[in-house]
């Protein structure tokens, strides 16, 4: 429940900021009167954005600064929601048990784990809508709407404008189907490094499993799509913790990076090709292996993180993510 | 070129020097030295390497006689009208001044392994504990009947960088209406091998706009090449009608030139024309073979280290050398340069020495962003350089994909060229 707080602190600035550190101290302390406040918040945040996106209408060296806005109004939301939950579902505290967390009994979690439960993604999608619009009628918005998204290239969707590195992940062949998706909803910079989408992640697999399964149901060929697919999937998506604790030798990763700069220019430049310097640990991490498993797309970097050791990885992020 | 060839004091005897292993040898004068024989591909990297990670603990001297290096690699696209001249041309300006390395400009003119000195052209010697060296390609003489280097003003080759590489498009430009230009096609191994048939595409790219009826000819000895469903489709795709190909069964090994009369004989067919592009066969730079250390028309060398199988105080890189799988290109050059740097300063300082890897990838323009690429991974075996993994761009490939691999090879190089000069 309270995954993405310390993110949006340090992420956010303004009334998200706000939002952000009062969500994270109290979060179960949440009545109306907090509530109001958030959405105090959240309306003062909506008419900086409504100010700024008139300027931007007049001048397109603004553009930039709506995508930021469009990210902070996109946590806000988040938190708020969040909030919501976290508010109307207080947490049990020790000195004064109150409702046992209903856990559904083992067969019931095991099947939907197998399959994923679609009314219940269709509740965790609840996050996801003050973005992203799905069903009859749905439009982009702050995030390109969901219908069809299953077997559409990344990034290449008509008329929304994505980061630059969605479109190259879309140019390199990434198409969203369960295996992508998963990955992407598991981690969403490790997938597309500076996705506009500014979400911290489903770290659940059952999560990510129920949210998918509602998913596709809004997509033109549902029956293409194997059943039971994104849960086995996603056991493959995820890095073991051992994995992510190899500590990484950077004398090593740095033999090893000299291979990296003959394109991946170490002053960050990233005409063509993208900057990996100070790229955080373990998105790097992640990422090589989403390579080496051909869920990112990029027949170069599949190759060469396919030869790459855990430890060479690790050895690697270590090296990039002291770079200066 | 004005080497002169009675300077070489190359002493093949010293080839049974024992491959010991190596130890840390600090020179009985002060600091380690190495010496780099050509500030190219490979050169420049290992001299940048050595110098950098060495902090100032090994004296790095570089023997290149142009101050200017114009890169062979996108020459093809500056024919094509992508580059400019300059846009290709480094200088070695930031290696001398901001890493330290001893820039001479000069010609080696031999190597005298006993001593562990390297004689220049313009006199005296210069004295190491490693030499590097990184001297790219000489041609073949008489692989193609009818030219030598004194004919490369009326037949260029264009496969050194620079002056030939503008004297050919000049010649590409004055082309008269409908004219025809030949290629005479290299035999392998030889460098870059798509870099013919990229050259056939920007050459057909450049003609399509200023003189559409104009006629391109390929007389090529190799029955197949780098690439050749991806350039084939491209060709018949942008260019249709213009490109002919001669490959072996219709004579195209069978070929002489008159640089006199601007022709070329296939097979016993004359062909009239009005540029001629001849890339001779390749061997090693010259100053390996001055130095004792060929064996054919290639210096072999361990892939472990890139050190001469002749010799283990001599690290030979890029297009010279025969170590196994790797294709002659900058990009293997560089790589090669990093694993030799690292082994030098092992040998020299004792610093950390991992196994080597290597990989390459070659990036083309079929047209206007349709790019394509190929590539692979290597690592050393003993017995060579062996390819682990690979792959090629596919036919039918959509246009945003292409574009991104052309963008791609941009980056690749500027990175590629920061990485060797700095
Ligand atoms: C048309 C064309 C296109 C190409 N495209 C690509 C590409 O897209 N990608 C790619 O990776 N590769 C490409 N290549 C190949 C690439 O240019 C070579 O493989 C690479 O330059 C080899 O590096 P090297 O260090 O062995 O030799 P070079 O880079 O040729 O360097 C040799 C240097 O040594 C100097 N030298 C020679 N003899 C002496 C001596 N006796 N004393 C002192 N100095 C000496 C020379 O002046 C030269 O500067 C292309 C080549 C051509 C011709």
């Amino acid at each position: 429940m309270t995954r993405n707080t310390g993110i949006y602190a340090s992420v956010l600035g303004g009334a998200a900021f706000v939002l952000g550190v009062a969500y994270g101290w109290t979060a179960r302390d949440y009545r109306g009167e907090e509530l109001a406040t958030l959405s105090e918040a959240l309306r003062q945040l909506e008419a900086r954005n409504a100010t700024l996106a008139a300027q931007v209408a007049e001048s397109d060296d603004l553009d930039d600064r709506i995508t930021e806005l469009e990210a902070s109004l996109a946590a806000a939301l988040q938190a708020l929601e969040d909030a919501k939950v976290a508010a109307a579902i207080p947490e049990p505290v020790a000195e004064e048990p109150s409702v046992e967390p209903q856990d559904p009994p083992e067969e019931a979690q095991t099947a939907a784990l197998e399959f994923g439960d679609p009314a219940r993604g269709e509740e965790v999608f609840g996050q996801c809508r003050s973005c992203h619009q799905i069903g009859q009628g749905a439009k982009d918005r702050i995030g390109p709407h969901l219908n069809g998204l299953f077997g559409r290239r990344a990034g290449l969707h008509e008329g929304f404008r994505y980061s630059d590195d969605m479109a190259m992940m879309g140019a390199d062949g990434l198409t969203w189907e369960l295996e992508t998706l998963d990955a992407y909803l598991e981690n969403p910079k490790a997938l597309v490094s500076r996705t506009r989408m500014n979400f911290a992640g489903l770290k659940d697999p059952q999560d990510r499993a129920d949210i998918l399964a509602y998913l596709r149901q809004f997509s033109a060929s549902p029956q293409n799509i194997p059943e039971a697919a994104p849960t086995a999937q996603a056991r493959e998506v995820e890095l073991s913790p051992e994995v992510l604790a190899i500590v990484g030798d950077t004398d090593y990763g740095e033999y090893l990076a000299s291979e990296c700069k003959t394109c991946h220019q170490q002053d960050g430049s990233d005409q063509g090709i993208p900057s990996i310097t100070q790229w955080p640990t373990e998105d790097f991490v992640v990422a090589m292996h989403a390579y080496k498993r051909k869920i990112r797309p990029h027949p170069v970097m599949q190759m060469m993180a396919n030869r790459l050791s855990d430890e060479e990885i690790a050895a690697l992020a270590a090296y990039f993510a002291q770079l200066e | 070129m004005k080497l002169n060839r009675r300077v070489f004091v190359g002493t093949g005897m010293a080839a049974a020097t024992s491959l010991s292993a190596p130890s840390v040898q600090a020179a009985s004068h002060g600091k380690p030295k190495v010496v780099v024989v050509g500030g190219g591909a490979g050169g420049a990297t290992a001299a940048r390497y050595i110098a950098k990670d060495s902090a100032g603990e090994i004296d790095v001297t570089l023997i290149e006689p142009s101050r200017s290096y114009y890169t062979c690699f996108f020459s093809n696209l500056y024919i094509g009208g992508f580059r400019d001249l300059d846009s290709i041309a480094h200088s070695y300006g930031t290696l001398a001044s901001d890493y330290g390395i001893n820039v001479v400009h000069d010609w080696a003119t031999g190597v005298d392994r006993d001593a562990k000195t390297v004689a220049l052209a313009g006199g005296g010697s210069v004295p190491y504990d490693r030499l590097i060296l990184s001297p790219g390609i000489d041609f073949v003489e008489g692989s193609v009947p009818g030219w030598d280097v004194s004919a490369q003003n009326a037949m260029p080759h264009a496969y050194k960088g620079g002056s030939q590489t503008e004297l050919l498009k000049a010649q590409i430009m004055a082309m008269p209406e409908g004219g025809t230009y030949v290629m005479v096609a290299p035999p392998n191994p030889y460098r870059c091998p798509p870099g013919p048939y990229e050259r056939v595409s920007m050459v057909a790219h450049v003609l399509k706009a200023n003189n559409p009826t104009a006629k391109i000819i390929i007389a090529d000895p190799k029955a197949n090449f780098s690439k050749q469903g991806l350039f084939e489709e491209g060709w018949q795709k942008h260019y249709p009608g213009m490109i002919t190909r001669i490959g072996p069964d219709f004579g195209g090994e069978n070929v002489s030139v008159d640089p006199a009369a601007m022709t070329v004989d296939i097979d016993g067919e004359v062909v009239n024309a009005d540029v001629v592009n001849v890339i001779p066969a390749q061997k090693a730079g010259l100053i390996c073979e001055a130095a004792g250390l060929t064996d054919g028309n290639w210096a072999p060398v361990s892939g472990h280290t890139m050190q001469s199988r002749m010799d283990e105080n001599i690290h030979i890189l890029g297009d010279s050398t025969n170590q196994g799988d790797m294709p002659k290109s900058g990009f293997s050059a560089n790589s090669q340069a990093k694993v030799a740097a690292m082994a030098v300063r092992g040998a020299l300082t004792g610093s950390r020495v991992f196994p080597a890897k290597f990989s390459n990838t070659c990036w083309s323009l079929i047209d206007t962003d349709d790019g394509v690429k190929v590539g692979a991974t290597y690592e050393a075996t003993d017995e060579k350089i062996a390819k682990v993994d690979g792959f090629v761009s596919q036919t039918g490939e959509d246009a945003a994909l292409r574009k991104a691999t052309y963008e791609e090879s941009i980056g690749w190089y500027q990175g590629i060229t920061s990485d060797m000069f700095g």
